[in-house]
């Protein structure tokens, strides 16, 4: 029995190796993902939104039926064999990610309640000792979306949760779906104990 | 084991006491960086459960030798060493097939990365990075190049010491590991901002390499290192190939 080992920074150097080619969830293993495409995008702002570049972004959802690429998902046999559903994106000198991806379905929880539509996403960056954990929903109703996440944030910051159809990012015709990450300050991001 | 009946694995939150501090003095972004508002406590649902799987087909993986380009071709100048351990959960139950990633400098203190202004020399046969999986008893083991010291360009005093960058991807999102490990008796492990960020002595020795015994043989001779990783969670469902 041991605690676990301690987390450090991901430093400036991470391999851009290791990211390139990373970031689009809308394929795999030779096949087009089900589903909505769309653009998941926005910056990583720092204290007095400041741009933070060179960022490591990852994200782990559920394919556009809800259906996580794992065995503990209950519906794990029906998974879209066209989603990998995780990936990994570099914020550039401006702040900006991009995460080509699907719009993800709603997952069934174990009890058979469904959450809302959403995006897990961890970000990893020189000063962040730890890595910071959030969730980004989709929803066209915000405020009437019934969510055990998105329940225990406070009701003033729930709306920061979410991402918002943004048609001036619209790219390669993905519709996009802005999710800003404020670390610090004004507006600050929801993050999740870890 | 039919879908959806893998047992559940129990996840507390990290203990600070035992972690790396997240603001610390003279590291600035640290503080620009840190968020203000207290983190929120959440249930785990399906979501933070599970996580990536079969990440061998998306992410490629190398020969565990990262001393040479090529194996058998010439070989990176430096020390050459052996780095080996387990990666285990918090009941000591291993992590099979875990994906690995390191990254490091070159034996003079140089990362391929654009953004390194360190005036050192890179080393056309070491690329400083690689993959591997660790194997049914949890257990790693990588060949490569002592990485130097290098200055923090940001900063007019901190030289970083040698260390290894480890990203561990354990079986669900909610032990995704990534940390950096340090050698024993490097002088500028005491001067270190990261290293000394864990204030607990006994946490921090966690993420120092243990020297082994290294026989002098008559072929390939190189230092050994270990190091063993102990990631979140409790009763753990091994990590799936």
């Amino acid at each position: 029995m041991s605690t676990p080992s301690p987390y450090s920074t991901i430093g400036p150097f991470f391999p851009f190796e290791f990211v390139d080619d990373c970031n689009d969830l809308t394929k795999f293993a030779g096949r087009k993902a089900r589903g909505q495409h769309i653009l998941l995008t926005g910056r990583v702002l720092e204290e007095g939104g400041v741009p933070t570049a060179n960022t490591i972004l990852e994200i782990w959802q559920p394919d556009a039926n809800g259906v996580f690429r794992h065995p503990l998902d209950p519906r794990f046999q029906e998974v879209d064999p066209g989603f990998f559903g995780w990936g990994r994106a570099r914020t550039d000198r401006d702040g900006w990610y991009r995460f080509p991806t699907v719009l993800p379905g709603r997952p069934r929880e174990a009890g058979g309640r469904l959450r809302c539509a959403h995006a897990n996403l961890m970000i990893l960056a020189i000063g962040l000792t730890r890595r910071l954990v959030t969730t980004v929903f989709f929803s066209d109703a915000p405020d009437s979306a019934d969510d055990p996440v998105l329940e225990s944030v406070p009701h003033a910051a729930r709306r920061r949760l979410f991402a918002a159809r943004e048609p001036a990012l619209d790219a390669d015709g993905f519709p996009a779906y802005r999710f800003d990450v404020i670390l610090r300050g004004q507006q600050e991001t929801p993050f999740f104990l870890d | 084991m039919a879908a959806g009946s893998l047992p559940q694995t129990a996840y507390l939150p990290y203990d600070d006491r035992t972690q790396t501090l997240r603001q610390i003095k003279g590291y600035p972004r640290s503080w620009t960086r840190t968020p203000a508002q207290p983190l929120i406590e959440r249930p785990l649902t399906l979501s933070e459960l599970t996580g990536p799987t079969g990440l061998e087909e998306k992410l490629n993986l190398g020969n565990g030798d990262f001393s040479c380009l090529t194996p058998g071709g010439p070989r990176a100048i430096g020390q050459l060493i052996s780095v080996s351990g387990r990666v285990t959960d918090e009941d000591g139950a291993p992590l099979t097939c875990a994906l690995v990633e390191v990254w490091q400098a070159n034996s003079a203190g140089k990362y391929i990365h654009q953004l390194d202004r360190h005036q050192a020399p890179l080393d056309a046969n070491f690329t400083g990075q690689g993959r591997f999986r660790t194997g049914a008893d949890g257990s790693y083991q990588f060949r490569t190049i002592k990485p130097g010291g290098y200055p923090v360009m940001e900063s007019d005093w901190w030289w970083r010491p040698p260390h290894i960058h480890f990203s561990i991807f354990g079986p669900s999102w909610m032990n995704r590991y990534v940390t950096q490990i340090f050698f024993p008796g490097e002088p500028l492990n005491e001067t270190d901002l990261l290293l000394n960020g864990v204030l607990d002595p006994e946490a921090r020795q966690r993420l120092i390499f243990q020297p082994q015994p290294t026989k002098v043989e008559s072929g390939t001779n190189m230092l050994s290192f270990r190091l063993d990783f102990v990631l979140r969670g409790k009763n753990s469902t091994p990590a799936l190939g």
